[in-house]
């Protein structure tokens, strides 16, 4: 008999559509008003950009593995989204300048968290979980949270608004930046290896692979990426404040999770990781729709993730 | 009291491989009985099938003369069979007397673990070993902090340490220096004063007529021969380990009538140095099939890691007159050196990453940048054409494959590379005898075509089938060198047991 198997980002998007079209049939949605229901999908799809963006650095990390994970991640985004906004202090022509900054924080303190992890063998979770608290408490010491500055126009009209056709411009930028990630994993040296530190370490070493160097870059790429979110994240806010980065960390991780990569690294996809982010958005986007209170949403999330995460379990069960 | 053991016309299969067709051995109080035999003979499953290690497939143990069953080592110790493993049983994390009393601690009341109890004790069992071992080392220390002598000797500990009746040494003096040997034969001489009987298995012939009374050798899984150790040679015991010089005529094309001078020496060693080695020189010619033989663990395995630049070493190694030190294995693969690893699933393979990545993993820089693909799948279906590897598609994951067709696949990710200097750790074991075939006429035609090989393997047939030279290793060092005419199974297996320089004549 033969067995029918979908990959997981086919599942997570096939979920997403089905959850979209349920959404449509609740009081006060848009029904059969296919003009509604199509601005609504681009909102949800907007809205997913932030999150996505965010997945990238935390798929990397994970991919890697060695229990890999990135808990810094909502740090630097917040630290990335401070550090945009007091640079550029409205001004057009300054907004390519603290883009250049922030990556190269965010990449700094992603290699600190790889040097971290390799040197001193203090394992991922706990690593970065440090860095966390590090980072959030800079950001409270040097600006008390109350931080001088302006974002500048350009930023809103390229990431907030529709910039061609009536397409957000988030949307726009999300897919470039995910043929970059497809490129770098699939289509790169880089990727190969790092699916291969994934799977076996003392493989990839003695297939000349330079673990060390791998996983020291794949942490800088990852905070790198944060680093990026919390500019797409604060050209949407349009403010900054100190917890804007944290509410996306486990959401971030969850939606890794739910796009079928391995949390024992060596196998996934980008692409799952962006349908993991879009189910999410959805999820929650359905429950405010239904007013939920802020509890039953946490509770309808927590068990979506338990209910899609040992599904992909047992396939893998069945497959060896 | 008196005590007997009798293994009689034990049979062990694993999966389609008989591993023992045929093994007997009878041991009684006050004696030593040396069990003997050359690798694979049989001799670690039989001891396995008379501690419950393993189960028998057929024959029958007697005790005493009462036929016994276990199914497993602790039924066979409630029975006073006691076993000090050559792969040690410790548990690091814990304290040497947490180690040796594992799931026996006295208790007190029935309930609560007397360890004033066991402190006692366990200082009374280090008392037999009393200065031969650090001071550091007490009943308190994790044994993860031992050095491997010490380790030994808490294994020895342990296994005596509800007083067997039987007690079975494998290997167990491997680690240990010569003062701890002493100790430890003078605790055997106790042991058989008390009317214990012992099974001592070692690779070292010296240490074999010192101890043992009687011998028994096995063969190709089958006991061939028993007597008194008194009534025997070095020299005979090895021709019964050996058995006629089977006439093996595997697809030696008689290389020697090439008839061309000395080629070039393409890798160079002298006095290398880590952990294990203990001072190798070896040299190895342009498209020559260097064998590297001896028993398993004599050191093999660190030598072709170290060459690989996978483990720091002190000594010195040239690559075609050019000294080299290399400080990661991509270094020596920049060299033109490649390593198929003796432990495939653990060093050799991406277990559910596709063929096609497997096959490429050194590669991928030669594909550019994005990588071209299309020029990887018909390097890689190329590769697997050639070595008529059985498979579905080059995407499907490398674990779908048999033993046999993953060997392949790390053999060809470096055929990718066309290696000058190939180190091969084992390659055929639990590989298919059709895939064995095709691995030796890829060996013969990569070496015609100037690739220089260092091959070891624990097959003995295979190295003196295969090579025109072969390094016998033991304890760290070349014990031997056997080139030509002297390429005789009796000479490997005698330098392999580290015999004296006469029987090796």
């Amino acid at each position: 008999m033969k067995k029918i198997s979908i990959s997981p980002p086919v599942a997570a998007v096939l979920l997403a559509v089905i959850l979209f079209i349920f959404s449509g049939f609740l009081p006060n949605s848009f029904g059969t008003n296919t003009q509604v229901a199509i601005s609504q999908a681009v909102n949800i799809i907007r809205l997913s950009v932030f999150l996505g963006i965010i997945a990238a650095g935390q798929t990397l990390v994970i991919i890697s593995g060695g229990e890999g994970i990135d808990l810094s991640a909502g740090a630097v985004v917040t630290l990335s989204a401070i550090l945009t906004w007091t640079i550029v202090l409205g001004k057009d022509e300054r907004v390519l300048p603290a883009l250049v900054v922030v990556l190269l924080v965010g990449a700094l303190v992603g290699l600190i968290n790889g040097a971290g992890i390799i040197f001193l063998k203090i394992s991922p979770f706990v690593m970065t979980l440090g860095m966390s608290g590090v980072i959030t408490g800079l950001v409270i010491i040097v600006n008390h949270g109350n931080a001088p500055g302006r974002l500048a126009p350009i930023m809103t009209r390229v990431i907030a608004r529709p910039l061609f056709l009536g397409i957000p411009g988030a949307i726009i930028i999300y897919v470039f930046f995910a043929a970059l990630m497809w490129i770098i994993l699939e289509r790169s040296t880089f990727g190969k290896n790092l699916f291969a530190i994934g799977v076996n370490r003392v493989t990839a070493k003695l297939s000349g692979v330079n673990v060390t160097r791998m996983v020291l870059a794949t942490y800088a790429l990852a905070g790198a990426l944060a680093a990026f979110g919390g500019f797409m994240v604060v050209g949407n806010t349009q403010v900054v404040f100190l917890n804007l980065g944290a509410p996306f960390l486990f959401p971030s991780i969850a939606a890794v999770a739910v796009g079928g990569t391995l949390l024992s690294g060596g196998k996934g996809s980008y692409f799952g990781s962006m349908a993991g982010a879009l189910v999410l958005i959805l999820i929650s986007s359905v429950l405010t729709t239904m007013q939920m209170i802020d509890a039953v949403r946490q509770m309808v999330l927590g068990a979506t993730l338990l209910i899609i995460i040992s599904i992909y379990g047992r396939q893998r069960g069945f497959r060896q | 009291m008196t005590t007997s053991l009798s293994a009689q016309n034990i049979v062990k299969r694993y999966g389609g491989v008989v591993a023992l067709s045929d093994g007997n051995l009878d041991v009684h109080s006050g004696e030593v009985l040396a069990l003997i035999g050359a690798n694979g003979s049989g001799k670690s499953t039989l001891t396995k099938v008379i501690n419950g290690v393993v189960v028998l497939d057929g024959g029958q143990l007697l005790l005493d003369d009462k036929p016994i069953n276990f199914d497993s080592p602790q039924a066979a110790k409630r029975m006073g069979i006691g076993t000090v493993f050559q792969e040690l049983s410790l548990v690091p994390k814990m304290t040497v007397a947490e180690n040796i009393w594992l799931a026996r601690e006295p208790l007190r009341s029935g309930i609560f673990v007397d360890a004033k109890e066991i402190k006692t004790r366990t200082k009374n069992l280090l008392h037999l070993f009393e200065g031969t071992y650090r001071a550091a080392m007490h009943s308190d220390v994790p044994v993860s902090t031992l050095p491997p002598d010490e380790l030994q000797i808490v294994e020895i500990l342990k296994a005596i340490s509800f007083n067997p009746n039987i007690i079975i040494l494998d290997e167990a003096t491997a680690s240990l220096d010569n003062r701890q040997v002493q100790r430890l034969f003078d605790l055997v001489r106790q042991w058989k004063a008390d009317g214990k009987a012992i099974i001592f298995v070692s690779h070292r012939m010296e240490e074999i007529f010192r101890i043992a009374d009687r011998y028994t050798v096995l063969r190709n899984g089958k006991t061939v021969d028993s007597g008194d150790m008194k009534d025997i040679t070095e020299k005979e015991l090895v021709n019964r380990m050996v058995g006629k010089d089977t006439v093996y005529s595997l697809s030696r094309t008689d290389h020697q009538e090439k008839g061309e001078g000395p080629k070039p020496v393409r890798l160079a060693v002298e006095n290398l140095q880590t952990r294990v080695l203990k001072g190798v020189g070896l040299a190895v010619h342009e498209g020559e099939l260097l064998g590297l033989g001896g028993l398993k663990g004599q050191g093999q395995r660190d030598l072709l890691l170290a060459l690989f630049g996978d483990i720091p070493y002190e000594g010195k190694v040239t690559v075609n007159g050019k000294e080299v030190n290399f400080p990661h294995p991509k270094n020596a693969i920049r060299e033109s050196i490649a390593l198929v690893p003796g432990d495939r699933s653990r060093e050799g393979l991406l277990s559910i990453r596709s063929i096609l990545e497997n096959l490429m993993l050194p590669s991928w820089t030669n594909y550019g940048f994005p990588l071209r693909m299309r020029r990887s799948y018909e390097d890689g279906n190329r590769v697997a054409s050639d070595l008529n590897l059985v498979m579905r598609n080059l995407s499907d994951p490398v674990n779908s494959l048999s033993g046999g067709n993953a060997q392949k696949v790390i053999i060809g990710k470096w055929l990718l590379k066309k290696p000058k200097i190939l180190l091969l750790d084992d390659p055929t074991k639990g590989v298919d005898v059709g895939t064995k075939g095709e691995f030796y006429r890829l060996l013969q035609q990569l070496c015609s075509e100037g690739t220089s090989i260092i091959f070891h393997s624990s097959d003995d047939e295979e190295l003196i089938g295969l090579c025109d030279r072969i390094l016998v290793m033991f304890e760290g060092k070349i014990r031997a060198e056997l080139a030509g005419a002297n390429i005789t199974k009796a000479k490997l297996v005698a330098a392999s047991m580290g015999a004296s320089e006469e029987s090796l004549a």
